[in-house]
């Protein structure tokens, strides 16, 4: 229960317009709606609560906008100093909602009206989160730089985020989530999410899942400062004695490396030529496919090395392949299964002795 | 061999424990509820207190700071996991004894008082003006700067610190002002023997030992009972030092607003260092980083931001060998070793020095023995200071040193006193053992030897053990 270093959050606020125009619908589209206003003056009196918590709490706010994403606020930049003193009011506070609302204002106004509405860049947010908590959790190597910033303040401990959604899924974000989600696994981050509006988010709630964070599909939208206190501000030292809700079904669904459609399941395995098919994005000959997987057994691990340079533009046959005689007619059940599955997300087996198993024994 | 059994504190516990409770909530918990709930109608007061609260205690306020009626108690209980029910309930209590959270037995919800306040405190709204009201910006006379305010507030704490750890060694330091000293003794940190100078006492020598963070609140909560006994208004002191915690280091602030109480304290808080002023009559005052890091808890206190003396945070070097290296000049730091370390050698940035069991014992002789959670305050000093490079060591002190210093510490404990009386020249071994497995059974027993057929029993056994051997010896006489 030492807290005695203060902990760090950064908030990812979803800012498409579009769905906070729909978000803002008066009943009946929208049970509670919630403008975007109202939801900035609560998230606003949310991170108060957070920096009122402890003097040595930090706070990092990231907007997601269309097509861009940026900070609006760090409580590590030396902050603009020149805010007239309100007697009415706890400076920091003063200085963190002038400074994010300025900020959002100033991009939305920026937007202007566009034909036509890129996907918003929440993953680009997250990702930007994720790269700040990892330069503020290094050590500075020169502790003496900063004087009052003693050299174990500089180590966060139990960094979160917040991320506040309001879109659908993006189907072609899953692989940057999935990555955004391996490094906050690494960097010890705890993601939290509250889908604000909209429907459920799949990827975000794997996010959550699998670091420990708690996933939160608002119903009550406007109860929004309340759930967001009872679930998001306890650190996770406090949600070990008063346990904030988890969900109890999560969407395990992937997204098809290819396709990007959400699929329930999903074919995977190692590809011995990676290079031709997902990044040339172009169909991998079936026959070629057909007659590597008749040799492969027969293959030694070493032999398949040169093939893999050469097989770099898609008309170059695997020229390394030895035994071309060997396609037979037992591989039909083979092809069959291939293409039964559109969505499968590369075809293929991964290992000589898999590939046995699967192919000729179906 | 032994270090496993000393160090009770070292097994990581997994039902979370209740941490121990700043200073100041015990004191405010004394207070009368018209107090706090004045103190209460401030947004700066209670966001102050608030800090200072458990992290626990700080997550019940604020989930409940926002509803607008009252919650079933059994609802908020059924959010606590089960090994947390005892860390709960102790927040409870806290909160309870503060006023902060009445009546717990069915319906949670806050002090009125409380929660207005604190909703203006988050939200920036009300016009108490209790964050302090700048001063108007004055061409002729810029306010001091960050590095002057930081020189000043080392300068004037140090001055009380030094002053306290060379009394009685025949040094004359600076003399802190009459306020301080009269703090000092009545705070029984010094103490003077009919008109002799002052004399550093047992409780001085264990508070220099403190991090800065606890002595100044030390020497806040004596100065708040010199407040009750001055008949200041408890609640103007307290919430201009919670005013002065949520200022804005670097900034002036005008004490026309003050009342007559915080008018009075800004004397006080100048000789202390809390704060400073360009001249005594001065109509605004600055707040230093010593007032401004009030309510947190690993403050940059003066003494960090370092104005001459080197690095001055972590410059202690602990060898195997019981050898101490302290890089520093600071005579105040000097000073503060020389109380349980032998010092060899000095350069100008380097003190040498070693722990010896005569250094110990001395320093346990002055007084400085209290252990506090577990470490002796002697630990506890070396491992906050201990040099950068010495962090990269686990555990970070030697394990020699540190079981040496607890086992010195024990020596001095080997003999317990204890009043009763002994039970000797029984006449046979039957009555011997009849009459003391009578007072075993009472859980009396002292001591006891079987040759010498003796044993020595507690003073509050003594009328029972008597009547027995009184029944028993008329019994067996008719």
């Amino acid at each position: 229960m030492d807290d005695s270093k203060g902990c760090h959050l950064s908030v990812v606020i979803d800012l498409s317009p579009t769905q906070w125009h729909l978000s803002a619908d008066a009943p009946p589209a929208n049970v509670y709606p919630l403008p975007l206003n109202i939801f900035l003056a609560q998230l606003l009196a949310f991170l108060n609560a957070h920096i009122a918590s402890k003097h040595e709490n930090t706070l990092a706010v990231f907007g997601a906008f269309p097509g861009k994403s940026m900070m609006l606020y760090s409580s590590t930049d030396p902050a603009t100093q020149d805010q007239a003193i309100d007697a009415n009011s706890y400076l920091p506070f003063k200085l963190v909602d002038s400074t994010i609302i300025t900020r959002i204002m100033e991009e939305l106004d920026e937007l202007g009206e566009p034909a036509e509405e890129v996907p918003n860049s929440l993953v680009s947010a997250l990702t930007k989160a994720l790269c700040y908590i990892n330069r503020v959790t290094l050590p500075t190597p020169s502790p003496s730089s900063k004087p009052g910033d003693g050299h174990d303040l500089s180590i966060l401990p139990d960094p979160r985020i917040l991320v506040l959604s309001v879109s659908p899924d993006l189907s072609t974000s899953y692989i940057p989530i999935m990555n955004a989600i391996f490094s906050a696994q690494k960097l010890k981050v705890t993601i939290d999410i509250c889908q604000v509006y909209g429907p459920d988010s799949v990827f975000l709630q794997q996010a959550a899942h699998l670091t420990g964070g708690s996933y939160i599909f608002l119903e009550r939208r406007d109860a929004l400062l309340q759930y967001l206190i009872m679930s998001f501000l306890s650190p996770p030292s406090i949600r070990k004695v008063l346990s904030v809700p988890t969900q109890d079904r999560i969407d395990f669904r992937a997204a098809c490396f290819c396709h990007k459609n959400i699929v329930d399941i999903g074919f995977y395995s190692v590809n011995p030529f990676p290079s031709v098919q997902l990044v040339g994005k172009t169909k991998f000959p079936m026959k070629t496919l057909q007659r590597l997987n008749a040799a492969r057994p027969m293959l030694s691990a070493a032999s398949w090395a040169p093939s893999r340079s050469a097989s770099s533009t898609p008309q170059a046959r695997p020229a390394a392949t030895p035994a071309p005689g060997l396609i037979s007619a037992t591989n039909g059940a083979n092809a069959a299964l291939l293409g039964g599955l559109p969505h499968s997300a590369t075809i293929g087996s991964g290992t000589p002795r898999t590939a046995t198993t699967n192919g000729y024994r179906a | 061999m032994a270090s496993s059994s000393l160090r009770p504190h070292d097994a990581t516990d997994d039902v979370p424990k209740t941490p121990i409770p700043h200073s100041l909530i015990p004191f405010l918990q004394l207070q009368s509820q018209n107090t706090l709930t004045r103190l209460y109608q401030l947004p700066s007061s209670c966001l102050s207190i608030y800090r200072l609260l458990a992290p626990l205690e700080r997550q019940l306020v604020m989930s409940l700071l926002w509803l607008e009626s009252a919650i079933p108690a059994s609802m908020m209980a059924a959010w606590v996991v089960h090994e947390g029910k005892q860390l709960y309930d102790d927040a409870l209590g806290t909160l309870s004894r503060l006023h902060i959270l009445p009546n717990l037995a069915v319906k949670l919800a806050l002090n009125s008082t409380f929660k207005t306040s604190f909703r203006q405190a988050i939200t920036g709204s009300g016009t108490s003006g209790s964050f302090g009201v700048p001063a108007e910006l004055d061409e002729k006379r810029p306010p001091l700067g960050v590095e002057g305010l930081d020189g000043y507030a080392l300068e004037r704490w140090e001055t009380i610190l030094h002053y306290m750890v060379s009394s009685g060694t025949g040094q004359n330091p600076t003399k802190p002002s009459t306020g301080v000293l009269y703090l000092l003794q009545t705070s029984g940190l010094m103490v003077s023997h009919r008109g002799a100078p002052l004399q550093i006492t047992s409780a001085g020598f264990q508070f220099l030992l403190h991090s800065p963070h606890d002595q100044l609140w030390d020497l806040l909560l004596q100065y708040l009972h010199l407040a009750e006994q001055r008949q200041m208004d408890l609640v103007e002191v307290l919430s201009f030092l919670f005013m002065l915690s949520t200022m804005q280091l670097g900034r002036e602030y005008s004490a026309e607003h003050l009342g007559v109480s915080q008018k009075a304290m800004l004397e006080d808080l100048r000789d202390y260092g809390l704060i400073w002023q360009r001249k005594p009559s001065s109509r605004r005052f600055s707040p230093t980083r010593l007032s401004t890091t009030l309510t947190s808890s690993s403050p940059p206190l003066p003494t960090t931001t370092g104005t001459s003396s080197g690095p001055q945070e972590g410059f202690i070097v602990l060898e195997t060998n019981y050898r101490i290296y302290a890089y520093t000049d600071n005579p105040l730091q000097t000073a503060v070793l020389n109380l349980f370390v032998s010092l060899k050698y000095r350069f100008p940035n380097l003190v040498v020095g070693s722990i010896t069991r005569d250094s110990v014992k001395k320093a346990l002789n002055n007084g400085i023995s209290a252990e506090q959670g577990g470490r002796t305050v002697i630990i506890s000093y070396l491992v906050s200071h201990a040099h950068p490079q010495m962090r990269k060591n686990n555990p970070l002190l030697p394990v020699t040193v540190q079981d040496q210093i607890r086992l010195w510490e024990l020596e001095r404990n080997r003999l317990k006193s204890a009043e009763g009386y002994l039970y000797t020249s029984f006449t046979s071994q039957a009555d011997y053992e009849l009459v003391l497995n009578y007072a075993k059974e009472l859980g009396v027993v002292l001591w006891e030897s079987q040759a010498k057929r003796c044993f020595f029993g507690s003073l509050e056994g003594h009328a029972n053990i008597r009547g027995f051997i009184e029944r028993r010896t008329t019994g067996g006489v008719s």
